[in-house]
């Protein structure tokens, strides 16, 4: 099971506030985390050395993260740098052929987040207006049959539907970056 | 070394880290290479002897409005730079405003000035100098800025150089007013934006070697 970012973000700020053991349970909930994403890009090469130096950067740099900020973009930032770092170093070594499936893995991690950026987003509206906008937008269901499922009105969808993006697009706009 | 008994050492004596912790660095490291310029201006340079006049002129003004809006734009941007996740530039365009002011400035000092003298205007009394002042005071500045980096997490690290060099370069440039008696603002729009400019170079070229973590 995976650490949510609330409860990453919640141990890493208890960190910056100088309580050691939520510190310590953040580096730890961090290890699992750093493996899946640079085996993902690298494969299983030199990954523990790697992990461990981002440990390193997340700890001696953690007065970088800023607390109104998401916590796992600020993570995965330190890791994509460390491992860009690393190809520097040792630019020699790399096998050109690799790049092919770097590139794949980089695609579909990106599509991944999307999605997982979409679900999250989803989360902080009201349940009936994510179940719409996941019917209409996502899945690609018409009002009405979305209207029927839900055994609505197709007025009552079209309205969750709208209060739910303009909710988002508040939020996108004025909560990001 | 294993993974656990990492955690285990990096979780000990942890110190709180302060809100504002990124702001509070850069300025310390700002203040002290300050320091060292506004030592070498006032001691070895000179502080210019009409000061308390000219601190009632235009000029002088007009020459810290520009190097310390500079200053305060370049400084934003470094903060920015100085996180992993610094997404996208905003401010930068900010930087406009006081380079077009001191233009109009400029403008309106070559019309109410026959043609005859606007190259006098122009080179002053220091033009050689200038930059080169301005280049040489802001050293230390980048220097303190590079100590604030070791603490900090820049990813892009030639615009970080750049932004740190700029910021150096506009603080020189603010300190260097106490000691520069020069009064035109297209002087000031063309060498003083010289030695800023270059820097803010230097920064650029140097910010990939220096600022690596």
């Amino acid at each position: 099971m995976r650490a949510s970012e609330d409860t990453l973000r919640a141990l890493m700020i208890s960190g910056l506030d100088g309580h050691a053991g939520d510190h310590s349970a953040l580096l730890r909930a961090l290890v699992p985390l750093l493996r899946g994403f640079y085996r993902r890009r690298m494969g299983d090469g030199d990954i523990d050395d790697l992990v461990q130096e981002t440990l390193i950067a997340v700890h001696t740099r953690r007065g970088t993260y800023d607390r109104a900020r998401p916590f796992t973009a600020w993570l995965f930032s330190i890791a994509r740098y460390k491992m860009i770092d690393h190809f520097r170093r040792g630019r020699r070594l790399v096998p050109i052929e690799g790049l092919e499936e770097i590139l794949i893995t980089e695609g579909f991690e990106d599509a991944a987040c999307a999605r997982m950026d979409v679900e999250q987003l989803l989360e902080i509206l009201p349940p009936k207006q994510a179940r719409m906008i996941r019917a209409t937008r996502i899945e690609g269901l018409s009002t009405a049959e979305a209207a029927e499922r839900e055994d609505i009105g197709e007025s009552d969808v079209k309205v969750s539907v709208h209060r739910g993006l303009k909710s988002l697009i508040v939020r996108i706009q004025g909560g990001g970056r | 070394m294993n993974t656990d008994d990492l955690i285990f050492r990096l979780s000990a004596d942890l110190a709180p880290v302060r809100r504002h912790a990124v702001a509070r660095r850069l300025a310390i490291g700002l203040a002290m290479g300050a320091l060292v310029s506004i030592f070498y201006v006032v001691v070895m340079m000179g502080v210019r002897p009409d000061i308390g006049v000219a601190m009632h002129g235009f000029p002088f003004w007009m020459k810290w409005g520009y190097t310390v809006s500079l200053s305060a734009v370049a400084i934003v941007m470094t903060a920015q730079l100085a996180r992993p996740d610094s997404g996208r530039l905003r401010w930068l365009w900010l930087m406009a405003i006081p380079v077009l002011l001191l233009a109009s400035v400029g403008i309106m000092e070559l019309i109410r000035t026959p043609p005859g003298d606007w190259l006098a205007m122009w080179l002053g009394d220091s033009w050689m100098v200038c930059p080169w002042r301005v280049l040489a005071l802001a050293m230390p500045i980048f220097v303190g800025l590079l100590w604030s980096f070791r603490k900090l997490a820049p990813t892009r690290l030639r615009a970080a150089g750049a932004a740190a060099g700029l910021a150096a370069g506009a603080f020189a440039a603010t300190v260097y007013c106490v000691h520069c008696p020069e009064v035109s603002a297209i002087f000031v729009l063309t060498w003083y934006s010289l030695g800023i400019l270059l820097a803010a170079s230097l920064g650029a070229l140097l910010g990939p070697r220096l600022l690596r973590w």
